[in-house]
């Protein structure tokens, strides 16, 4: 067990920089997603953390002691990796026990430590079977068995659910959840799937083109992206986006010729004034056939079941509201567009940075947090 | 509509290359085995069909020592192909990995050797081997002040001599194979090895040598026969002497049919070879992984 800390670490590879300088913590025992999309450099700084790749600068700790000049078998590292990396040649029992090669322990002792780690995933029956007679979720787990008997400090998953189908995507998220609350260890876990970063992570790291976009809980990141390139990245669909007038003495805000009042709780600022960037979550839009609310023409519906997306035009500019399942509409009709401006995330036009975030844990009405 | 069998309709379209394949390699096989019953010679039309070809191989004291060396010869020059080709083969693909360069510059050097025709690899080595003033190895020897070796008139030097220039010419072959197999391995093993505190010797023994056993034990069964049936690095280089030290049973196969003109006899000799060839391959196969599922 031990905190992570990750000091100013870049990464060139030839001339071409993959990491420029990253720096992020990770208290003991906490889950991190490293989310971004391919290429962010997200699997290097696993790989820099694990000492498979030499950083080109900066350094990594474990609880505090550098890790730089350690191989990866001195760091205490376990690491599963994204095509599970077993040793096609071994039965599960020996590819989950080679980590105990060298461990002061009787053979019986190792044995036992093996069959314990076999319950707790319940891979007991296959013990003798060679990795090639595996589905690919119970490679998965004798992946993991693999990495937690080692009881390593820190934890680290390279896109572990990547080849396997939906289904059982779903169901090893739950299980790799349920296995770091059985074993806190400090985990960092690289993924280019949100739903992953969302459903699993105690905090997110969303990456882009090797610098952190922003670190928080799922729903900071949701609620309250810091950036334009967050709030599209996250959320399926993506946060709309729209050019909108501040306008302070009036207390309004326009779009497109469209006046509406401003909420009272947006602060009073002065970067809070003229041209900005309107950032508001599907499931913010309303949809009705009249009354007050922006012009928009329906362009296409996608019934999910639980819920019916609805894309919009709206002066050129395509926008998708979340919708009660039974609704349906005619492609081309006319609708009007309600904005629950209380969620709203206001951005920089200019720097696409966020102005204004709501607070993610308060009630709509209730009281804001600046950043 | 349901596609027509392929029966009958395509046996026009196999008959040539039936018929070619028929020509060149069934034909001598089934020539082979009649003149093994005969006590044909070459240049005696007059041939009567006989047992003695073959009975009389039985306690014949030459084919006895041709043997032994036959598989001493085999054997050396089979180990001794493997073990440098995995060497080389090893020390490209690690040489990659850490990108330096020169490695396909490496390569071709090695596979350079496996282009030379035999004949010609048995006259260079033959040059280099040479106990006269211009022989390559023995003026090193004598340059770094030790004694020069009788590479090829010491019956037992001459076996050596003909296993390194074979094992020379072979190891391009069972390099390229191993390399390719060596390739093939997934580099993530190795990470996770590098993970689990493996020592160089544990990466190689867990993961390397299981990936290679089919690509070792294929090589093994090709060179094993080419070696087999390597006749001509031997006769240039010593004759199969001096004496009989150097005779393989090739080589005693060729110069009883060429030389002695024992057509009925050599005959009779190269069907021994073809089944020794074929009872090892069979032995050797059998130790290949099953395929799995």
């Amino acid at each position: 067990m031990a905190s992570l800390e990750i000091k100013r670490i870049a990464k060139t590879f030839g001339a071409q920089s993959v990491l420029p300088g990253i720096s992020l913590e990770v208290p003991d025992k906490e889950f991190v997603v490293i989310l971004g999309p391919s290429g962010c450099g997200k699997s290097t700084l696993l790989r820099i953390v694990a000492g498979l790749e030499i950083a080109s600068a900066g350094s990594v700790s474990f609880g505090g002691a550098p890790v730089d000049h350690l191989s990866p078998g001195q760091r205490n590292v376990a690491m599963v990796f994204q095509n599970y990396a077993l040793y096609p040649h071994l039965s599960v029992a020996a590819n989950i026990g080679f980590g105990l090669r060298r461990a002061t322990l009787s053979r019986k002792e190792k044995r036992a430590a093996v069959q314990e780690i076999a319950r707790l995933l319940e891979i007991e029956s296959l013990l003798d079977r060679r990795p090639s007679e595996l589905s690919g979720g119970q490679r998965q787990r004798v992946a993991m068995g693999r990495a937690i008997i080692r009881k390593p400090a820190v934890f680290l998953f390279d896109e572990p659910l990547s080849n396997l189908d939906a289904r059982l995507r779903l169901q090893m998220r739950a299980e790799i959840r349920a296995l770091h609350r059985k074993l806190p260890t400090t985990t960092l876990y690289v993924t280019h799937d949100q739903v992953e970063a969302m459903t699993m992570a105690d905090r997110v790291v969303v990456m882009r083109e090797g610098r952190i976009e922003q670190i928080g809980t799922p729903d900071e990141i949701y609620c309250a992206p810091q950036s334009i390139f967050v709030a599209q990245f996250i959320g399926m669909p993506a946060m709309n986006i729209v050019s909108a007038r501040l306008d302070r003495s009036n207390s309004a805000l326009t779009i497109a010729g469209e006046r509406f009042a401003m909420p009272e709780f947006w602060p009073d600022e002065k970067a809070l004034d003229g041209e900005v960037t309107l950032g508001l979550r599907p499931e913010h839009l309303s949809l009705s056939r009249t009354g007050a609310g922006l012009r928009a023409n329906v362009d296409q519906i996608e019934p999910m079941g639980s819920e019916t997306l609805v894309y919009l035009y709206h002066h050129g500019t395509r926008l998708c509201a979340r919708t009660p399942p039974e609704t349906r509409l005619a492609s081309g009709s006319e609708v009007k567009l309600g904005l629950n401006l209380n969620r709203a995330v206001l951005f920089d036009p200019v720097t696409q940075k966020a102005l204004y975030r709501p607070n993610p844990y308060e009630s709509t009405t209730g009281e804001t947090q600046w950043k | 509509m349901q596609r027509e069998q392929p029966g009958r309709a395509a046996l026009p379209w196999l008959l040539p290359s039936f018929l070619l394949l028929a020509l060149f390699y069934l034909y001598p096989v089934f020539e082979a085995l009649r003149l093994a019953f005969t006590d044909a010679r070459l240049f005696d039309a007059t041939t009567t069909l006989s047992l003695g070809s073959i009975t009389g191989l039985w306690g014949s004291a030459p084919l006895a020592t041709v043997l032994r060396n036959t598989l001493a010869y085999t054997l050396g020059s089979v180990l001794g192909q493997l073990a440098l080709g995995l060497c080389i083969a090893l020390l490209v693909v690690r040489a990659e990995r850490a990108r330096l360069r020169g490695t396909l510059v490496l390569r071709t050097i090695v596979l350079a050797a496996w282009v030379i025709p035999a004949i010609a690899n048995g006259i260079i080595w033959q040059l280099l081997f040479s106990e006269a003033p211009f022989g390559a190895i023995n003026s090193a020897l004598r340059l770094i002040g030790l004694a020069p070796v009788a590479w090829l008139s010491d019956p037992g030097n001459a076996m050596i001599s003909a296993i390194l220039a074979t094992i020379w010419q072979g190891t391009a072959y069972s390099m390229i194979l191993l390399y390719a197999a060596l390739r093939s391995i997934d580099q993530s093993l190795y990470e996770a090895a590098a993970i689990d505190n493996a020592t160089g010797f544990e990466r190689f023994w867990f993961i390397t040598l299981p990936h290679l056993r089919p690509a070792l034990l294929v090589n093994a069964i090709l060179i094993m026969i080419m070696t087999l049936n390597m006749f001509d690095t031997v006769l240039a280089l010593t004759g199969g002497g001096p004496g009989r030290a150097t005779e393989v049973l090739s080589l005693f196969a060729y110069n009883t049919v060429f030389r002695g003109f024992e057509l009925g006899r050599g005959a009779a000799l190269s069907l021994l070879l073809l089944v020794i060839s074929l009872v090892l391959t069979v032995c050797l196969t059998l130790l290949l992984p099953k395929g799995r599922k």
